[in-house]
């Protein structure tokens, strides 16, 4: 019988999490904040009364020092899962990520590996600010020996996960935390796969949207109002960074001939360029127009919600320009209009009461 | 404590055969074929002797960029090691790391790599390992033992390692060689006057410090410390007072520079550790001038053959580069 249930992302997370402890007797989970009242917004919870203490621990404020340890303890035969609980905490182990987890095999000739996984989490709202809700999946993508994924289905979220903890290679997972509450149907009988390859979400002949993490959320809100209007438009969820799928998405622009790309990270730190040029190389001349990237501005987001709601780019946007590259402007206002949601644009969902 | 004429004569072999390979290395490396940066470790020979000394092929080490002496100490290829300079096929990373990056792991040789304290976790998490392990009453814990520079002791993430070897009581040997410079800068303009080993027992571990110029010191510090570690008593600091001869990188001597007093390297000279030892074993009539002459010999013949090993070994093929990038 098949393992079918409707769960939210962060749920996912969590049961991936307790079945890859449960396969795995060499994999650890270790973090800031894991095993603590708050289990890391409920995706730990549970976990070290099932595993025990030291299965599933916390650790030292010692980021760089602790990634080093999670890549010899990697070496001598465990399978650490390590989890920042935002991606800004990260940047202080990016020496022990680039120069030693990436590298380790190459270096060594193949002769020993490093299989470690990264948790980390992007997000945005209730006011975290210029170093609480960074996107810095393009600078990690651009590290060779990197595998980078940031699911946004809570189905690929669940696989994914269980994928990175059997991969033998280091893997930074970014889970954008405005997905954790979305729910999804999650098939545990799907097979392993590499960690590589988009996932086209909803088909259409009119435009393609690629889009990245939290953003396909938002393409494929821009998708179901457009389809209102006769518009059908694509939604390939460029989920995996390394390398990015310019394949499917070629395949995508191949039938509409139109391609719009929206990411969650500032213009001009957007992976949406790597996927840009390569496509420019190879599939010149596929698109009846010049493509078009929606990302943020290029500062910090600044705290205040009165501010910091203008930062953020979502489905109106999308939409606004998709109904350009159309030229079907006259749709426009009826579409936002449609799309405007009542939901303060620092909260996630109606249930959350912050803080994060 | 070293008991045996025996042991004596071993350690006093096993400093003179990385003395007589680096020389040779220096030697060769003048022909411009070994094209990678090289860090040779004479005058500091009795540190990686003495702690090795007591560790078996279960028992890891990590190093750094200077990592020949380590590398050899702890039984490592030799002939594998000097293909890696040429950069053949045949070395022991094929080629991708050269002198800074070596590893020979049926030797218990993990890896040595070049940015100052990157192989210092990566030793704690070798260590965490080993402790998980189901604890062997007879045998102890596998140890694990990382070799750094006084340079290292600034880096954070040293401090961020000992606090959770502390923490975790791993079985971890932590052997800093005080040469008392980092490339060409001295620690009086790096660091205050306090010694290194103090503030690694202000972390909660087991610290020693002695002379590192002295082998059968170097060797009962860690016959201590190893014992220790294997008894779960956690993670042990050694701070071993040494000197560098020759240049940071490079095959001279480079005292023309000025950048050390002047006079000092000659004291150094005097506190070799090869001509300590041999002293020693020549005072207490342990060894003759027939066997010393006959170590010469076998050396000189076991390093030769091995040059010439290294030197037909084949040039890695152009469109293996792209391998291994992943597992």
């Amino acid at each position: 019988m098949r393992d079918v249930k409707t769960i939210s992302y962060g749920e996912a997370i969590r049961e991936a999490l307790d079945d890859g402890l449960a396969q795995y007797p060499e994999m650890i989970l270790i973090g800031e904040g894991v095993p603590d009242p708050k289990n890391i917004f409920a995706t730990t919870e549970g976990l070290r009364e099932k595993y025990g203490a030291e299965r599933v621990l916390d650790m030292p404020l010692s980021e760089n020092g602790m990634t080093g340890i999670c890549i010899g303890a990697a070496l001598g035969g465990m399978r650490p899962v390590l989890v920042h609980q935002r991606i800004d905490f990260a940047l202080l182990s990016v020496d022990q990520i680039v120069n030693n987890a990436a590298k380790w095999c190459y270096m060594f000739d193949g002769l020993q590996c490093v299989p470690l996984v990264i948790r980390v989490i992007i997000g945005r709202g209730w006011g975290q600010g210029p170093q609480h809700s960074q996107s810095l999946q393009a600078m990690f993508a651009q590290v060779p020996g990197l595998r980078v994924v940031m699911p946004t289905t809570a189905n690929d979220a669940y696989h994914f996960m269980l994928d990175a903890i059997a991969d033998n290679n280091p893997v930074l997972f970014i889970e954008h935390r405005w997905l954790h509450h979305i729910n999804g149907e999650v098939d545990k009988d799907r097979s392993r796969d590499q960690l590589v390859g988009a996932a086209v979400l909803r088909e259409g002949r009119d435009i393609t949207l690629a889009a990245f993490s939290q953003m396909t959320i938002e393409a494929l809100k821009a998708a179901a109002v457009l389809a209102e209007h006769g518009i059908e438009a694509e939604v390939v969820d460029m989920r995996c960074l390394t390398p990015l799928d310019t394949d499917s998405v070629a395949e995508s622009i191949g039938k509409t001939g139109l391609l719009l790309v929206a990411d969650c990270a500032p213009e001009m730190a957007s992976i949406a360029h790597n996927l840009l040029s390569k496509l420019f190389l190879s599939h010149y001349g596929m698109m009846r127009q010049p493509p078009r990237l929606i990302a943020y501005p290029n500062h910090p987001v600044p705290t205040s919600p009165f501010i910091a709601n203008h930062y953020y780019p979502g489905a109106e946007e999308i939409a606004e320009a998709a109904l350009e590259m159309l030229d079907k402007r006259p749709l426009t206002q009826t579409v936002k209009a449609k799309l405007q949601s009542d939901l303060a644009k620092d909260l996630p969902d109606r249930s959350f009461a912050g803080p994060f | 404590m070293v008991q045996t004429t025996a042991d004596l004569k071993q350690l006093y072999y096993q400093m003179l055969r990385i003395r007589r390979i680096e020389e040779a290395i220096a030697k060769r490396y003048r022909e411009q074929q070994m094209r990678c940066p090289t860090h040779l470790c004479i005058g500091e020979e009795a540190i990686a002797v003495g702690v090795n000394a007591h560790l078996s092929v279960q028992d890891k080490i990590f190093s750094n960029h200077r990592g020949h002496g380590h590398y050899l100490a702890k039984g490592g290829d030799l002939r594998r090691l000097l293909a890696e300079l040429y950069g053949f096929a045949e070395g022991c990373c094929g080629g991708r790391g050269g002198s800074m990056h070596l590893t020979d792991l049926a030797a218990g040789f993990i890896a040595s790599t070049p940015i100052v304290g990157g192989t210092v976790p990566l030793a704690a998490g070798y260590a965490w390992a080993e402790r998980n392990k189901k604890f062997d009453t007879a045998q102890g814990f596998n140890v694990v033992a990382v070799f750094f520079g006084d340079g290292c002791f600034e880096e954070g993430v040293l401090h961020e390692t000992m606090n959770f070897a502390a923490l975790k009581k791993l079985p971890l040997l932590f052997v800093c060689e005080n040469n008392q410079y980092s490339v060409m800068t001295r620690l009086s303009e790096r660091q205050p006057d306090r010694e290194i080993y103090k503030i690694a027992a202000a972390h909660g571990l087991q610290a020693a410090s002695g002379d590192g110029n002295r082998v059968d010191e170097v060797f009962t510090l860690a016959e201590t410390a190893i014992a220790n570690a294997r008894a779960g008593h956690g993670p042990q600091f050694l701070e071993l007072h040494t000197h560098r001869w020759p240049e940071h990188c490079g095959p001279n001597e480079d005292d023309e520079l000025g950048y050390r007093p002047p006079g000092e390297l000659a004291v150094w000279k005097q506190r070799c550790p090869l001509l300590r030892t041999r002293q020693a074993l020549l005072d207490g009539g342990l060894i003759n001038d027939a066997e010393l002459e006959a170590m010469e010999n076998s050396l000189a013949e076991e390093i030769e053959q091995a040059f010439q090993w290294a030197l037909q070994c084949s040039r890695p093929v152009v469109s293996s580069m792209e391998l291994h990038l992943y597992a």
